[in-house]
């Protein structure tokens, strides 16, 4: 993302916190606060990750006082988010704080991240408190039985339409699954979160209602594991979350222990097409997903891309043809439809797979020349 | 027709109509190893010597037409396996220069530097190729920066003129193929040794193995194929001489393929 447009102490300011802020930040809502616009844009909107979603955050320096630090104005719905006034934490969390402040350096460029990393830890702390002070039993029993566990985040949400709501995000699973994929290109730990919404308990509510619960996870772990596949255990009447989560995170970790397991049955697959297929054009070496081939009937010379979901052997591998020598004047290549219904058993050896597969196409190759040669203009 | 025997291991080159031995593939069994590979900036060079608009088989088509469409298609297919490889443009004349420096992955802008490269009416009178490598490896140290690797894919064109280049012996940065169209050979040409020369090139720059094709017929379904089989990524390729593709989808049990070519390439502009 380029900062253009910002003086050049911001700009480098901005860009230290995108790049190594530990989560994916997003800057919006660049404007300038000067009448002139001679100083150059000098506020925006962070978004910053908080419990599995986004808070803003808006920043606002002055181009025409560049030594000041920025001022940052929260939302509406943290009023009463004093981050200078914090009561309870002593010590050095706030002598650092105070220091952030009082030393701004306009010249280093990691002064922002240090303020957003300051201010978040203390909206955390803030939004615990928060939610400590709501008054509900359950909450109340809930929150002394899991705050041991680290990197929870919560948040009290309530509107006028809504009924009050009290978030929490729970990381799951000390796994570094990172290290269990060879040749892992992340970059970032990957992490499933649990998020449970309790509602805030009427009084008079003789059982109180089951949380909503939500499995999330980081993006880049659906190339291994699809959290959409997770069933959820159930929970129990009276179930409280120190019951459920280890349930939980057992039944995770052996379900991301056979995912990783999956990538060498897929690796062999992609392997056993090989002799019917010959050497693939190129194939995807760590998460084993696909892997496209080049492939002839008589002089139709054609690609064949094969897409292998994270269910395989279950699910069958979906197949796209796509011609390497037809084009239409627009410059959009001919493929075919994805064809993923034909014969399959996962119970079939690998060879067989790749028979059944080759022999499908066999066929299917033919239609495809057919319809290539077929729909392209008469010259 | 003729092939072109070379000594060395590049081989035999496969004459248009035979297939090569379709049953075992490389050197011994394919295995797909967990070692990540790196998307690719591919620098195509295109000669546009005079002999670029020698006529193809087919009718109005001249080989920098067909140059033009092979490399569209190869785009295509190329962004069909992965979106985030990039391409970017040169051509040679007399020596390599730029014609779209920025690589791109944009096919709109892909298609406007392709249709916009024009050939020369005089010929050139030589092919050097320092310039080019100079330029790919200035590049190949930013697509490196950038977690990738850098791709020349040259096409050439001439009969009689051998390229030359100067280069130091162990700066091999970036891979090299080549496409290689000429004439038929006679009395007063050289393909061969204008064949020799590439190879010779192509050994003594690339990084992983390059690939180097060549064609005397004059038909574009032939360059297409071959251009096809530089989909291959250099960083799970084989050697080239146990290439075994495009292998033929043919059931074990059907009639042999009776050389039906009625597939219509399409020439659009």
């Amino acid at each position: 993302m380029s900062f253009d447009g910002f003086p050049p102490f911001i700009s480098a300011q901005l860009h230290y916190l995108v790049n190594h802020f530990p989560e994916r930040i997003k800057v919006e809502q660049v404007l300038s606060g000067g009448k002139t616009y001679a100083g150059g844009l000098d506020r925006f909107t962070l978004l910053i990750p908080y419990c599995l979603d986004y808070i803003k955050w808006d920043i606002i320096y002055n181009a025409e006082f560049p030594l000041a630090p920025p001022d940052v104005i929260f939302g509406p719905e943290d009023e009463d988010f004093h981050p200078l006034h914090m009561t309870g934490s002593v010590g050095e969390g706030d002598l650092k704080f105070q220091n952030i402040l009082s030393d701004w350096n306009h010249k280093d460029p990691t002064r922002l991240l240090a303020l957003i990393q300051e201010l978040r830890d203390r909206y955390v702390a803030y939004q615990k408190k928060r939610v400590g002070e709501v008054d509900d039993d359950r909450l109340k029993f809930e929150i002394s039985t899991i705050c041991s566990r680290e990197g929870i985040e919560m948040q009290i949400s309530s509107g006028a339409e809504k009924p009050e709501e009290v978030k929490f995000a729970v990381p799951l699973m000390d796994m570094n699954i990172n290290k269990m994929v060879h040749g892992c290109p992340w970059r970032h730990p990957q992490k499933i979160y649990l998020q449970v919404i309790y509602p805030v308990g009427k009084k008079y509510a003789s059982t109180p209602s089951p949380p909503r619960l939500k499995l999330m996870s980081t993006t880049e772990l659906r190339a291994l594991f699809s959290i959409e596949d997770v069933k959820l255990p159930s929970w129990l009447d009276g179930m409280c979350m120190a019951e459920y989560l280890p349930h939980l995170e057992e039944s995770l970790q052996k379900q991301v222990v056979e995912a990783v397991s999956l990538i060498d049955i897929r690796r062999r697959f992609i392997e056993s097409l090989a002799p019917l297929f010959g050497r693939p054009l190129e194939a995807d070496p760590v998460f084993c997903r696909k892997a496209t081939f080049l492939a002839s009937s008589g002089s139709f010379v054609f690609l064949v891309h094969l897409l292998i979901s994270t269910q395989f052997p279950k699910q069958q591998p979906a197949l796209m043809l796509q011609s390497s020598q037809h084009i239409s004047p627009q410059g959009i290549p001919k493929k075919s439809p994805l064809l993923s219904e034909y014969p399959w058993s996962p119970r079939w050896e690998t060879s067989q797979m790749a028979e059944r597969i080759f022999d499908f196409l066999a066929d299917e190759s033919l239609n495809f020349k057919r319809f290539c040669s077929e729909s392209q203009p008469q010259h | 027709m003729s092939s072109l025997p070379k000594e060395g291991n590049r081989g035999k080159v496969k004459m248009e109509g035979i297939e090569g031995d379709a049953s075992v593939g490389g050197a011994g069994r394919y295995t797909l190893n967990p070692t990540r590979i790196n998307s690719e900036d591919i620098l195509f060079c295109v000669d546009v010597d005079s002999e670029s608009l020698v006529e193809m088989k087919t009718a109005g088509v001249n080989r920098l037409d067909a140059i033009k469409q092979a490399i569209l298609l190869f785009v295509n297919s190329k962004l069909s396996i992965n979106p985030d490889h990039r391409f970017a443009f040169a051509t040679l004349s007399k020596s390599a220069y730029w014609h779209r420096k920025e690589f791109s992955s944009d096919v709109e802008s892909t298609i406007a530097a392709v249709r916009a490269l024009s050939a020369t009416t005089v010929s050139s009178g030589q092919a050097d190729l320092t310039n080019l490598f100079r330029l790919a490896a200035h590049e190949a140290k930013k697509s490196r920066s950038q977690n990738r690797i850098l791709r020349v894919i040259l096409i050439y064109c001439r009969s009689s003129i051998r390229p030359h280049h100067q280069w130091p012996v162990n700066q091999k940065l970036f891979t090299l193929d080549v496409m290689y169209l000429h004439d038929k050979p006679g009395p007063d040409n050289c393909p061969q040794a204008v064949y020799d020369a590439l190879v010779d090139a192509l050994e003594h720059v690339s990084e992983y193995e390059g690939y180097i094709h060549e064609s005397g017929h004059g038909l574009p379904r032939t360059l297409f194929r071959f251009m096809s089989m530089l989909l291959c990524h250099p960083q799970q390729r084989c050697s080239q001489d146990d290439c075994d593709i495009p292998k033929p989808l043919m059931k074990k049990s059907a009639e042999p393929a009776n050389g039906e070519d009625n597939v219509h390439v399409s020439t659009s502009r």
